[in-house]
């Protein structure tokens, strides 16, 4: 469905309904909102840029990290080299990016990965309590207080797993019936 | 005792690491297990012997009466013993028998895991345990026995044996419950002292059918005998560890420790004699008629078996001093027997009787093992096996209705006892021949070493059976009979009616060796026989619930999203009608109907859009039409949620309105022409239901109206959910706080459709077919 006037639209429109879901998402503790229905409007941007430009480029373009690195040196220790390449991934992208040793690599982030770590946020965030002997999924809040976020907590965690994991159902449908 | 069944779980998952690390050294660290619980059991014996019960106590369901209770009396001593010193040989001789098997390390785990589970059976002290553990060695078994998975025949062996016995442990489940219902106990020590109250209990037999269809099934008995031999598919250490030593003999321990509690009853004593005699002579005359080492050894393990629940079903001092004699000799002599089967099988690679002969030169400890075991088996002089025999013969003649019967029926099993005994232990090995059978390999010592042993123990337990035996057997049937008591065993009881039958039993034995042959050529006539036996009824029930299956699911699941959605909702209304039809509060509208007035007009207009946009859906010709009406519904409906105060549940449902349109638009011009496929008169019937399902909500939410709302819940997340949760929001706050725990299931839900659709609509997609 090539719409130009919505294609278009919907590249700018992305940033803000990101912000605009996170946003949701952190203020659903005092107001109306929340992780679900941050979670869905954050969808609906990825399932528009799917509808216009189809799911391979909304993959393409949202969805694959660009790692770059080089071979492991013979005598180089492997945490040396792990943090190597982090920095490398981190501070010095652009540079590293023209950089003629370097080698490319292209991760493609499946939806079923949002999904699990949605879940796993959404589980451990209850661990905390029955680590310290409270039932499971009893919360704990920190003291100090995050200006247009407010309060961090376990339930925030919690919330921002059913963030991810409404995100990542969403996207996978959309892609699996958009596909085919 | 917690901590060796412990200690056997946890090494039997560590088998595989533990084969990858050392190799064939494996069996090492294997074979150490059972032999140290074999020894620290024997450190449990003085007491035991002195006749103390140990017990050990661990919470498990303390609530549901259901603890994990350890017990140990001279009767679970017998057991134990056996299972973990007999272990001991087996895990050696496995790691010689299928040495350089890729898979030897789960072999091993598989072996232990089912040690381990025999072992928690026989000390279990709480009969749910027990069940626990039976169905435990159920499954390992059938694991076992399918181990050669890449053989059709294997698997469906394993199948079978898991069928027949899961079915007898789904009954034994059901018995072992009505059983603790009428001892009003489930642990075992209690109830043993409570038979008189369970066997005049109401439910005595009901409980009694099905603990028998329970130790029936396990041990083998008819018409359930028809796995053991299909079981023999197994590689032999199990054969002859499982199907012979200890599985099967759980049903006859089960039959043994609860003897004090159901025993004694006419209906007890008739249905053991009666099963037990017909499988010992099934068993018997079957075994004639194979040629099979394995298939032979087999029906003559069931044959035992059935001589084992008929001593039971007796179940006089005699009779089960009887049974524990013949039990242990049984285990000793069999198990070798087996060994040398699979000994033989391994080192020439057949296992038929008329092709082997003359193996004694090859293979002479092997050989011996052979013929001292056989010669346990025929009951020749010195050995355990005469014993067993000679007390057999004299429980039988007991003054009883059908002394007869009984001795015809152990007369007969011995018969035949002795002639596969000559075949086996004398035929086999030492009988002259010019060509002896050809070996691919001589004998190994971790093969031959383990039979050796057993059979030794056969011969030293009879020249002295007071040593150790007797104090231990003596315990185990008291524990069966409830009182103390006093027998010795000897070797020698003079000359009496009983010697003078065993001799004649030997003789007639040696006839039917020598006529072995003729027998077999009868074989052939009982093919039309076997069309009507249990295992073909096995096949055909089999075949008729697959069949039926097939055609249940054909019906139910037909693949129609609207059949499932009525299905749902139909049931729904009746449910909710069964519940308000009787008793349910009459709806008072009378006095209600001033509430009307109060209608806003903006409430009117969003109702009228809703039901005008309901009948253009039902006649809509085209799909784009009908999404676009069902989201003015959905819309609507978040509006009405809006001047209602919920603008959380608004919120979701203006967002799930969108994607829904959305995404239908995704697909829409992949899906073929809209078309009415369905009949008139069937849409119909959904307007109907949907009808019926909106009034029945609707008359259900006025009847709600009609009382006043007792709002504690209200008041209490409107004053905790600031102060405790630090929320203002208290939908969210319940979502996310207060009843995190639903939310984590309903995310885990949504999780697993995702993936369900993601399973669905891909591999439709592979199979190339049009989704």
């Amino acid at each position: 469905m090539k719409t130009i006037i919505l294609a278009t639209a919907i590249r700018i429109l992305i940033p803000l309904f990101i912000i605009f879901s996170v946003y949701t998402l952190f203020r659903g503790h005092n107001h109306p909102g929340g992780g679900f229905i941050g979670g869905l409007i954050g969808s609906i941007a990825f399932v528009f840029h799917t509808m216009t430009h189809g799911p391979q480029h909304t993959v393409d373009t949202f969805l694959k990290l660009n790692l770059y690195g080089y071979p492991r040196q013979p005598n180089q220790s492997r945490s040396l080299y792990l943090m190597r390449m982090m920095r490398v991934n981190v501070w010095r992208r652009r540079k590293m990016a023209r950089h003629p040793d370097i080698k490319h690599h292209m991760v493609r982030i499946e939806s079923v990965y949002i999904i699990a770590t949605g879940l796993f946020l959404a589980a451990t965030s209850g661990v905390f309590g029955l680590l310290s002997g409270q039932p499971f999924m009893h919360a704990y809040w920190s003291d100090f207080y995050i200006p247009v976020l407010g309060k961090p907590g376990t339930p925030i965690l919690f919330d921002l797993g059913v963030y991810l994991l409404v995100i990542g159902v969403v996207l996978k449908i959309t892609f699996v019936m958009s596909e085919e | 005792m917690f901590l060796a069944i412990l200690a056997g779980f946890l090494l039997a998952f560590a088998a595989p690491l533990l084969h990858r690390w050392l190799g064939k050294w494996v069996l090492v660290p294997m074979a150490t297990l059972p032999f140290s619980i074999f020894v620290y059991l024997l450190t449990l014996t003085p007491a035991v012997l002195g006749g103390d019960k140990l017990g050990e106590l661990h919470d498990w369901a303390p609530s549901l009466n259901i603890n994990l209770h350890f017990f140990l009396d001279g009767l679970s001593l017998l057991f134990a013993l056996l299972i973990t010193g007999f272990g001991t040989l087996i895990m050696l001789y496995a790691g010689g028998y299928l040495k350089g098997h890729p898979l030897l390390g789960r072999f091993y785990l598989y072996l232990t895991l089912f040690m381990t589970a025999m072992l928690g059976l026989v000390l279990a002290g709480n009969i749910i345990s027990i069940f626990v553990f039976w169905e435990l060695t159920s499954i390992s078994s059938y694991l076992l026995i399918g181990f050669n998975q890449d053989k059709e025949k294997s698997r469906n062996s394993a199948l079978q044996a898991l069928l027949v016995t899961g079915l007898g442990g789904l009954a034994l489940m059901g018995g072992l419950i009505l059983l603790g219902m009428a001892g009003g106990s489930y642990t075992l020590s209690e109830l043993l002292e409570r038979g008189d109250l369970v066997t005049n209990h109401a439910l005595y037999l009901p409980a009694l059918v099905l603990i028998l269809l329970g130790a029936f099934t396990k041990s083998a008995q008819f018409p359930f005998h028809f796995w053991l031999p299909n079981a023999m598919e197994a590689p032999t250490p199990v054969s002859a560890y499982l199907h012979s030593a200890t599985m099967v003999k759980a049903g006859v321990y089960l039959l043994a420790r609860l003897t004090p509690v159901m025993g004694g009853t006419d209906e007890w004593q008739y249905t053991l004699m009666l099963v037990g005699g017909i499988t010992t002579v099934l068993g018997a005359l079957l075994a004639t008629q194979h040629t099979d080492l394995k298939a032979i050894l087999a029906y003559t393990t069931i044959s035992a078996l059935g001589l084992l629940v008929t001593m039971t079903g007796i179940g006089t001092a005699p009779a089960m001093e009887a049974m524990v004699v013949f039990l242990l000799a049984h285990a000793l002599y069999k198990g070798t027997l087996f060994l040398v089967a699979g000994n033989v099988d391994h080192a020439t690679g057949t296992r038929d009787l008329t092709q082997l002969t003359g193996l004694s030169g090859s293979m002479r400890y092997t050989a011996i093992a052979a013929l001292l075991a056989g010669m346990s088996m025929a009951g020749l002089l010195p050995f355990f096996g005469f014993i067993g025999k000679e007390l057999l013969y004299e429980a039988t003649l007991e003054e009883s209705p059908f002394r007869w019967m009984l001795f015809a029926v152990s007369f007969f099993s011995g018969m035949v006892f002795v002639a596969v005994a000559i075949a086996l232990g004398f035929g086999v090995f030492w009988r002259r021949s010019t060509k002896p059978t050809p070996l691919q390999h001589p004998d190994k010592l971790l093969l031959y070493l383990p039979p050796v042993v057993l059979a030794s123990a056969g011969l030293v337990f009879g020249l002295l059976p007071g040593f150790f035996v007797t104090p231990l057997l003596r315990r185990a049937a008291e524990s069966m009979l409830g009182v103390e008591q006093v027998f010795e065993l000897a070797l020698w009881h003079g000359f009496n009616l009983v010697l003078g039958l065993s001799l004649l039993t030997m003789a007639l034995g040696y006839v039917v060796y020598r006529y072995a042959n003729r027998l077999l050529s009868y074989a052939s006539r009982f093919n039309k026989l076997y069309l009507f036996g249990p295992a073909n009824l096995y096949q055909l029930t089999l075949k008729g619930f697959l069949i039926g299956a097939t055609k249940i699911t054909a019906t139910i699941q037909n693949g129609y999203l609207r059949s499932y959605i009525a299905a749902i909702v139909t049931a729904q209304i009746s449910l909710v009608v069964l519940a308000l039809w009787d008793d349910g509060p009459r709806l008072e509208l009378g006095n209600r109907l001033h509430e009307l007035s109060q209608l806003r007009l903006y409430e009117v207009v969003l109702l009228l859009m809703i039901v005008s946009a309901l009948v253009f859906l039902f006649k809509s010709q085209s799909r784009l039409t009908s999404i676009a009406i069902m989201g003015i519904v959905g819309y609507s409906a978040a509006l009405l949620y809006i001047l209602f105060g919920a603008p959380d549940v608004a919120a979701t449902q203006l967002l799930i309105e969108t994607l829904t349109v959305v995404i239908f638009v995704l697909i829409l011009h992949k899906l073929p022409t809209f078309k009415y496929l369905s009949h008139a008169t069937e849409r119909y019937k959904y307007v109907l239901i949907s009808l019926t399902f909106g009034a029945v909500m609707t008359y259900v939410i006025l009847i709600v109206k009609q009382y006043p709302l007792d709002s504690q819940l209200k008041a209490y997340y409107g004053q905790n959910s600031y102060l405790l949760a630090h929320g203002r929001n208290i939908v969210n706050v319940i979502l996310v706080d207060f009843r995190a725990f639903d939310t984590l299931g309903e995310i885990v839900v949504l999780a697993v459709a995702a993936i369900g659709i993601m399973a669905m609509l891909k591999l439709r997609m592979q199979k190339g077919e049009k989704p």
